[in-house]
């Protein structure tokens, strides 16, 4: 009898389970493998010219993991498809042909927004996560994702999205390494490959936006001050981030008070939110009122001491510890 | 498009990424300044400057390291008391009315207009009472606990509740609100899922929905009363044994607490990872509670909802519970087939095939488990003069005839034991689960909150029979 039950919730269990992943499941049989690779070809071969590096064949095999004959026939196909032509060794994208790469990457950027804006998905986890996700939508489920999250300008790496158009920006910034010690700087790209520096980088919270000031810069690595903390990013680390000059950050290098300094009955006003603190973190802090110029009071301890609650703006809101460390005051 | 409009187009394309990705951040700001530009301008705030001084009172009393646990725990004995003791009058009420008065005349009436006996037991036996029993059972309670519940919520209290205990909920990657809707759990889990909107944060809201079935619900109670009472209570000296039960109650609801914080903590590990997840609370400030307004909208959104939403499956599940003890295949009832069926897997994990089935046929409603299991008890040892017959629900006066019928059933004091247990830890009822649907919207979220905590009863349950076969006990 025992078997019977056994089976009849392993049955239900898997239909259930089918069921409700019947969306990707689906999808996963319809996905043209082929058509993948012809679309990270020619993502690739963009990404070349973008950086103005030189794409050739070993390049491709060497992205998409293929053998070179395999890689040639990939190319065979994209030049008869006339999205590539080559003279000699280096391969470049026909107008058509960047047309579709830029359809494709505007997704894969669009759902990296996504999965930082709206998910907890872990930042090392997006830009595999979209590699999937680009070959699947259609291109108007994009644009009513675009739409959802607002169309936003940039990816959360600081790489801009194309417009549907296919109407991209030139690369904004220089490599960190070009900064001199003294110099003020803005992050505006962190790149996501390889996997390892990019984890390291998101451990010490690099991310777009950040502010940061250069305190040293040797042949060994950068060291960095921003919002109260010393960072020292090692040269090939420092190599994956672009930045520009900035003058005024709102949050300063050296900046240390956040509402964890206040003791209750006392007050701060408000400089900002941490620029590490990022998607629905930061959107419910200033939906709360927490921007600059705002008086926050803490008022309320909890039994166990955290969270507190503030006045913000007549209202008590109660703060964790590790959302007070976001918010830096006079 | 002539092409100065395109040129224009393009132009603006090319300044989004030029506005930058501050541009969100810099439109609140400018907006939170106007609006404080604006209000400086408009509006006079006479007097008030600082608050009141009874409200830092209060506030000081209650989120205080001495006075503020004990102050919750008399508040919730004080509110628990109300409901139990208040309810009994109204229950009985409703049960003399609709179980004592209106079943027999309905029977009756049935047989006089000539209903053939199976139409007659059907309609009456089966689907009646199933939703007599549910009403009279579940509606006094819920009318009395809900109202008080959200009156301390309207003065201002229950946040205060939510904002001490945040530290323990924080820790199993859930939010200190989920104190309250576990709160509203010991009266109805439905009620307590619908309660579970004021989360805002969409992973621990989840967290709060997955979680809320330990805590047990005013269906619950009188099954854990009732068995501990018989099994547990019966084990120590006669004036000892009600101090004994009430222990045996207690540590059950333990567990139930003990059960959240792990659920919660492995959800917000692996299946909730990914959800969004953010903190806010607002403790507003004190306020004297409106009363009627309380009242209507405690028994409209959550007592008259839930309770239709309860009658909704009773009927159904009625019939079924009438049909399987009634329908007869080779001269025994379908019931009994199940029973016989169930009942190896029910004695592995240490209980037995009565209760199995009486869970799976009694899923709209706890407040309907016990009636059903005597019922089924009956109708397979075949004791005489017990109970109104296949089919129909009973509970027994006294609890010294309720034992003897589990007795009979062959219930040993690792039955009861069990059956406290898995009371506390299976699924969650059809009215449950129904609303989960509503709330979350998503089948997948749904038949996980069946089968986690199905798969957990079950596996305790067997653990606990293992142990109990393993130090001889039986």
């Amino acid at each position: 009898m025992e078997i019977i039950l056994t089976i009849a919730l392993l049955v239900g269990g898997t239909v259930a389970g089918l069921l409700w992943r019947k969306g990707s499941f689906l999808r996963a049989i319809r996905r043209d493998k082929a058509r993948v690779q012809l679309e990270d070809a020619l993502k690739h071969i963009y990404d070349c010219e973008y950086n103005r590096l030189a794409c050739t064949l070993e390049s491709v095999a060497g992205t998409l993991a293929l053998t070179p004959d395999k890689a040639s026939e990939v190319i065979a196909r994209l030049n008869a498809l006339q999205l590539v032509t080559h003279d000699g060794r280096e391969l470049r994208l026909t107008e058509k042909g960047r047309d579709d790469a830029l359809r494709v990457i505007r997704i894969h950027r669009l759902w990296e927004r996504y999965l930082a804006d709206e998910t907890a998905v872990r930042e090392q986890d997006w830009h595999s996560d979209a590699d999937k996700k680009e070959h699947l939508l259609t291109p108007q489920e994009a644009g009513e994702l675009a739409k959802r999250l607002g169309h936003p300008p940039f990816d959360p790496h600081g790489d801009p999205i194309p417009t549907e158009e296919g109407v991209i920006p030139a690369q904004r910034g220089k490599p960190l390494l070009d900064f001199h010690a003294g110099e003020t700087l803005k992050v505006t790209h962190v790149e996501d490959e390889p996997e390892a520096v990019f984890a390291l980088l998101v451990r010490e919270k690099i991310f777009p936006d950040v502010v940061a000031k250069v305190a040293a810069n040797s042949r060994k690595g950068l060291e960095l001050e921003t919002e109260g903390r010393m960072i020292f990013l090692s040269a090939i680390a420092a190599a994956n981030v672009r930045a520009v000059a900035f003058e005024q950050p709102d949050i300063a290098p050296e900046a240390s008070k956040t509402l964890l300094s206040l003791r209750l009955g006392e007050s701060g006003r408000v400089i900002g939110i941490s620029h590490t603190c990022r998607g629905v973190q930061r959107r419910r802090l200033m939906d709360l009122g927490i921007v600059p110029g705002t008086e926050v009071t803490a008022e309320l301890q909890s039994v166990s001491g955290d969270p507190v609650g503030y006045n913000i703006r007549g209202a008590t809101i109660a703060l964790r510890r590790q959302q007070a460390e976001m918010v830096f005051i006079e | 498009m002539s092409p100065r409009h395109e040129e224009i187009l393009h132009t603006a394309d090319m300044l989004r990424w030029e506005l930058g990705e501050q541009f969100h951040d810099r439109t609140v700001e400018a907006l939170y300044g106007d609006a404080a530009q604006i209000a400086k301008k408009a509006v006079i705030m006479p007097g008030k400057k600082t608050r009141l001084n009874f409200e830092r009172t209060l506030d000081h009393l209650v989120t205080n390291r001495w006075t503020g646990f004990p102050l919750m725990f008399l508040l919730l004995a004080i509110v628990f008391w109300i409901t139990i003791e208040g309810a009994n009058v109204p229950s009985a009420l409703l049960a003399d009315v609709f179980l004592d008065s209106l079943y027999p005349m309905l029977k009756s009436f049935g047989e006089n207009i000539g209903l053939p006996w199976w139409l007659n037991g059907l309609l009456f036996d089966g689907m009646y009472l199933a939703m007599a029993w549910v009403v009279s059972v579940m509606l006094p309670p819920m009318a009395i606990f809900f109202p008080l519940f959200t009156l301390a919520e309207d003065f201002g209290y229950l946040p205060r509740v939510a904002f001490n205990l945040d530290s323990m909920f924080r820790k199993s990657g859930a939010h200190g609100k989920q104190a309250l809707t576990m709160a509203m759990g010991y009266g109805c889990n439905a009620a307590a899922i619908i309660s579970t909107r004021i989360i805002d944060s969409p992973r621990e809201r989840l967290i709060a929905i997955l979680t809320n079935n330990f805590a047990i619900c005013n269906g619950r109670w009188p099954t854990q009363i009732l068995i501990a009472t018989i099994f547990v209570g019966a084990l120590a000296p006669a004036h000892l044994s009600g101090l004994v039960s009430s222990l045996a109650v207690v540590t059950v609801v333990l567990i139930g607490i003990f059960f959240t914080f792990l659920v919660s903590w492995g959800l917000s590990k692996t299946l909730l990872k990914g959800e969004a997840s953010f903190f806010s609370l607002e403790l507003p400030p004190y306020r004297p509670p409106r009363i009627w307004q309380t009242l209507y909208t405690s028994v409209i959104d959550r007592t008259l909802i839930v309770l239709w939403r309860a009658v909704v499956w009773a009927l159904p599940a009625g019939a079924v519970i009438w049909l399987v003890s009634n329908i007869h295949i080779g001269g025994v009832s379908l019931a009994e087939h199940a029973v016989n069926a169930f009942d190896p897997f029910g004695i592995l994990i240490g209980l037995n095939g009565v209760i199995l089935l009486a869970y799976i046929i009694a899923i709209p409603a706890n407040e309907i488990v016990i009636p059903t299991v005597l019922m089924l008890t009956v109708l397979v040892t075949k004791v005489a003069g017990v109970g109104s017959g296949a089919g129909v629900m009973f509970e027994l006066d006294s609890e010294l005839a309720t034992a003897e019928v589990l007795r009979t059933g062959g219930w040993t004091l690792l039955t009861g034991v069990n059956l406290m247990l898995f009371s506390l830890l299976h699924n969650p009822c059809s009215t449950t689960l129904y609303t989960i649907y509503k709330e979350t919207g998503s089948a997948k979220w749904t038949t996980l909150s069946a089968v986690i905590p199905l798969g957990i009863a079950f596996v305790v349950c067997f653990v606990v029979a293992v142990v109990f076969s393993a130090i001889g006990l039986t």
